[in-house]
């Protein structure tokens, strides 16, 4: 990896602790003494190690034993019901699984604002549920009180980013806590984007001081939807502030591909993993899949992989210091 | 060429996505390996799967009485009126059942099978209630059984039937060729209700209705009684309405007990 070691050594003898590659100075610290500016405690919280996307169908494998998974995430929607089987299966998750609460409906940039309802129910289920966090995507999904239920690009521009940080403020004043967002797949870029994608990301979060949920997978397709440099995208990114890591499978259409969470992870996602193991040292990570869903197993198998990837860069990174 | 302001360009984005508004189009980077109409296309055919999954999710026997065709037709029409406005997409197709009944105005079982479908998914994960121990009713005084009413549960829905779908579901649920759709000669009503965690439904016939609408209503279960005994005689009414009791008990309907004010029960419902 050119270019990657010159960086370590760069931050190890000091040159470098504000730069790109800060996310070592993380790494090679304990995340929970690590001493930050301003002596405050550190932005993200310690990884609870390795999960999995809790869907109904492996509700019984859950409830039913132990699985080897360290924390679950659930889709926020779900359980933003008023009761029955759905919040009586989250309730015995909750006794067993360190549970993240994910959401899809936020609409964090919509011009339409934020729907105080909304808010006022995912508040209600993090009383309850006592997530590990929460977060939702970096994106619309719908304007003039229509909901078009997918995750909508933004551009990145001037306007959209402050937009974004002022909501951002908003709601987390309102829960009371941090808020991951999560980087989307897009197929389309805008004539009105003043930077790239990361640079957004980056100033979004440090701005309104919120974490970030990063998706390799969303990173790989946008990089080949856009002709972007993956590597880089992930080199941009305030490392101190990333919290989360979601994997999942897409489908490869040629020309360009879909972010279905319909297979599993891909070769090259790994890949990338691998270096966001690198720069961003330990990371919550786990794997979405939402459609032809395999048996647990096979998912536990899949995490196994990413417990591997993630141990071996952490070995590559201690044979370095 | 200036760019859109980002109000506006959600605005345009959304209209391609219901309609296929060309707008948004001078507002996307051109170039890379597909071209800005076919970027376009992967959100605008997105939307419509999405939404058509989730429709095809809540109204499973719906979409297998109509078949894959139709009730795609359907679908789409339904979406291009009705463009989702609820954040959580869980409460998109509410409608449906009667937007169904105006499309199909002579296939009114339709809609009626939407209705089941919508009504067991809304008592799936609706509101939780403790069902009433039996012997809560045990305790019961001679004086406390005249203003005594039931609370039932949150999830209780109640409509009349007018077509035999409730065969045509049993048929679908076996996945076999349901009956050819007939109006019933006997008025019978639909009681759709979650026991545990499990949705149920059965038909119910006059006598049971009436009961459990007036109770439902609010009315002392005294009151009831007296209306029916109006109707039967005494024996027949103890015995009719005791078995409805015991039902309610076993199905977990009843989840309290209320003491119902002599005033407000003289202006409960009269049975139908």
């Amino acid at each position: 990896m050119p270019g990657f070691f010159p960086g370590v050594l760069a931050t190890l003898s000091g040159a470098d602790t504000q730069g790109k590659n800060s996310a070592l100075v993380i790494f090679f610290s304990d995340p929970r003494t690590l001493p930050m500016t301003n002596a405050s405690a550190p932005i993200r919280k310690k990884s609870p190690g390795f999960g999995l996307g809790l869907r109904p169908v492996h509700y019984p494998d859950f409830l039913r034993e132990p699985q080897p998974v360290e924390w679950l995430e659930i889709i926020s929607e779900n359980y933003m019901v008023p009761g029955g089987k759905p919040m009586a299966m989250l309730d015995a998750i909750l006794e067993r699984y360190p549970v993240a609460m994910h959401g899809v409906s936020l609409s964090i940039g919509s011009t339409d604002g934020l729907d105080t309802r909304y808010l006022a129910e995912l508040k209600a289920l993090a009383r309850h549920a006592q997530p590990l966090w929460i977060s939702d995507h970096l994106c619309w999904t719908g304007v003039q009180g229509r909901n078009a239920h997918d995750l909508l690009p933004l551009p990145y521009s001037e306007e959209a980013l402050r937009l974004v940080v002022r909501h951002v403020e908003q709601v987390q004043d309102f829960l009371g806590q941090r808020i991951l967002l999560e980087n989307v797949s897009s197929y389309l870029d805008y004539r009105s984007s003043e930077m790239s994608e990361w640079e957004f990301l980056r100033r979004v979060a440090e701005q309104a001081d919120c974490l970030l949920l990063l998706d390799v997978n969303n990173i790989y397709v946008s990089s080949i939807n856009h002709g972007f440099n993956a590597r880089a995208f992930l080199e941009h990114l305030p490392a101190q502030r990333v919290q989360q890591i979601h994997l999942a499978g897409h489908s490869d259409h040629g020309d360009y591909i879909v972010d279905t969470h319909d297979h599993p992870v891909a070769e090259p996602v790994w890949s990338l993993y691998r270096e966001a193991c690198m720069m961003f040292g330990d990371v919550a990570t786990m794997i979405e899949r939402d459609d032809h869903i395999p048996e647990l197993n096979e998912l536990i198998a899949e995490l196994d992989r990413a417990r591997a990837i993630a141990a071996e860069a952490r070995r590559a990174l201690e044979a370095v210091a | 060429m200036k760019t859109l302001a980002l109000n506006n360009l959600q605005v345009a984005f959304h209209e391609h996505l219901l309609n296929g508004s060309p707008a948004i189009a001078q507002e996307v980077v051109s170039g890379g390996r597909i071209d800005v109409d076919h970027r376009l296309h992967i959100y605008h055919n997105a939307y419509r799967v999405r939404l058509q999954e989730n429709l095809q999710d809540a109204f499973e026997k719906t979409w297998a009485y109509l078949g894959d065709e139709t009730f795609a037709a359907s679908a789409l029409a339904f979406l291009e009126e009705n463009p989702p406005q609820h954040r959580n997409l869980r409460w998109h197709g509410a409608n449906f059942p009667q937007w169904l009944a105006n499309r199909f105005p002579d296939d009114l079982d339709i809609a009626e099978l939407a209705t089941i479908d919508w009504q067991l998914r809304h008592a799936f994960d609706g509101p939780n209630a403790d069902p009433l121990a039996p012997a809560k009713l045990a305790e019961l005084t001679a004086g406390q059984w005249e203003t005594v009413g039931f609370r039932f549960a949150p999830t209780l829905f109640l409509a009349p039937l007018r077509y035999n779908t409730v065969s045509i579901w049993h048929a679908l649920d076996q996945e076999q060729t349901p009956p050819a759709a007939e109006t019933l000669l006997e008025p019978s009503w639909l009681l759709i209700w979650r026991k545990g965690w499990q949705p149920h439904f059965r038909t119910i016939h006059a006598i049971e209705q009436a009961a459990l609408s007036q109770l439902h209503a609010g009315a002392s279960f005294a009151k009831v009684c007296a209306a029916l005994s109006e109707q039967y005689s005494d024996q027949l009414t103890t015995q009719m309405i005791g078995a409805s009791l015991r039902t309610w008990l076993e199905d977990e309907l009843i989840v309290g007990l209320t003491s119902v004010p002599r005033s407000t029960d003289q202006s409960a419902r009269e049975p139908a």
